[in-house]
């Protein structure tokens, strides 16, 4: 039977992808403790806060090497959101120079306002455009890609056979990657209405 | 791109919905403030922002209810502010379910207080809301304690000062246009947006779908809408088909569910 451990490292609104699994009927946890997470068929990784304050709290709670199990020798479906996407980075720029959990040859970069200007957070509604069909999008039509983003970094990463989705920020940006039985999302799929709900219904009957 | 955004704004009076003209003038009555969102989350609306407008201490603890079950039950982000004079009152109202803590009065009681909200719990969730309304013809001046109390800061300089301060938005109210759906303060939305580097929601005066399409163009990122959805028959569905055909970037859709 599905079930969810959301991946509680203490920091701001875990709440909302609670909230969203249990509105579309899936057992979820908030949780930090190994013995939960070692039992949940899937993982997911909330983002909240900023990359360095993000880890730090992970590694206090010795959750990088939990985490590691689960995704690498479980191989149980994970899924990163925002800066839970942004921590399996090698190293972040966020407020001085972070590392990362390493879990992908990426970084994370603060986006470029470029020659118009834009604004920085990048916040709000965006479309995003799939590079292949991948089993959490399934069945959303391409009018229907559009999610909530909000931050102001962003993965990048050479190993272009890893990114799922990108989005468009007056350059290209990553809005998704995915390998193996991993995905990892840069939009929040909690606060995406029904394309939000979707992905997250998904993501809990996804087999890799 | 990054779509233009349609927010309904909501205000609290003791855990009802109400709503005036100026900010004082002709209390009405609007509702329950849950099953409001509900409609404008069904609605496609792409955010909501609820302010408490007479914090207390008993308001607080019924604004925190609304925002659990708020978030048990609608899927979009949503600003929730009024009465926000601690961290442990950010930290409440974002453990509950805000995805964003809108700051007015405090910030500029305590200057210090946006960038230790920032650097704590991360810039994209503190929105800086500010009113201002003219204390002489072309003197604008910011308002604090729900529009009660005359500051002598100049809005667009204030705005900058909060940017400075990692506020992640503004949310700019003009009180005398608040509720008399005239049109926005297009003029000073454009000043504003010439010197901001965070996104600018815009509040105050939105009477018609003509204001929005002025608004969008004098550079504001979001619009803020109360009275034109409470009031009227206009719905986001149909403010975001007139933009839609009107040529600016919104969400075409709402939903990909059958």
């Amino acid at each position: 039977m599905t079930s969810v451990a959301i991946i509680d490292y203490g920091r701001g609104n875990v709440r909302s992808v609670f909230n969203a699994l249990d509105y579309i009927g899936v057992t979820a946890t908030i949780t930090d403790d190994p013995a939960v997470i070692d039992d949940a068929s899937h993982i997911l990784l909330p983002g909240v806060g900023a990359f360095g304050d993000a880890v730090g709290a992970l590694n206090a709670r010795d959750l990088p090497e939990v985490l590691h199990r689960q995704a690498f020798d479980k191989g149980k479906p994970f899924l990163g959101v925002c800066v839970g996407m942004q921590v399996l980075a090698r190293k972040s720029f966020e407020h001085g120079e972070h590392d990362g959990l390493n879990w992908l040859d990426a970084e994370v970069q603060r986006l470029d306002p470029g020659p118009d200007c834009l604004k920085i957070p990048h916040m709000g509604w965006n479309s995003v455009t799939l590079s292949r069909a991948h089993p959490v999008f399934d069945g959303i039509k391409a009018d229907n890609l559009e999610f909530y983003f909000v931050h102001s970094f962003a993965v990048t990463t050479a190993d272009t056979s890893k990114v799922l989705a990108t989005g468009d920020y007056g350059e290209p940006f990553v809005a998704a990657l995915a390998w193996d039985n991993i995905v990892t999302l840069q939009f929040h799929p909690e606060k995406s209405q029904d394309s939000g709900l979707e992905v997250l219904t998904n993501f809990t009957r996804w087999t890799p | 791109m990054l779509k233009k955004r349609i927010i309904p704004k909501f205000l609290l009076r003791d855990g009802r919905l109400v709503k005036y003209r100026q900010f004082f003038d002709d209390e009405r009555q609007a509702g329950n403030p849950v099953s409001t969102a509900k409609v404008y989350n069904d609605y496609g609306a792409d955010e909501f922002i609820v302010l408490d407008i007479v914090p207390s201490e008993g308001s607080k603890a019924k604004v925190l209810d609304i925002v659990r079950t708020m978030s048990e039950e609608i899927f979009m982000p949503f600003t929730v502010g009024g009465g926000v004079t601690s961290l442990d009152d950010v930290n409440a109202l974002l453990r509950a379910g805000a995805d964003k803590v809108s700051v007015n009065s405090h910030a500029v009681r305590d200057p210090n207080f946006v960038s230790a909200a920032a650097r704590r719990f991360g810039d994209q969730c503190i929105a800086v809301s500010i009113d201002y309304k003219d204390v002489s013809p072309g003197v604008p001046r910011v308002f604090i304690t729900g529009g009660r109390e005359k500051t002598n800061h100049n809005p667009v300089d204030w705005a900058l000062r909060m940017q400075d301060s990692n506020c992640g938005e503004i949310l700019l109210t003009s009180i005398d246009r608040d509720g008399m759906m005239s049109g926005y303060d297009a003029d000073m939305i454009a000043r504003l947006n010439e010197q901001l580097e965070v996104p600018l929601v815009v509040s105050g005066g939105c009477g018609g779908l003509e204001h929005c399409m002025e608004a969008f163009a004098a550079g504001a990122s979001a619009v803020a809408i109360s009275s034109l959805f409470l009031f009227t028959d206009h719905s986001p569905i149909k403010l975001r088909s007139h933009l839609v055909s009107n040529g600016i970037n919104v969400r075409a859709s709402k939903t990909s569910r059958n």
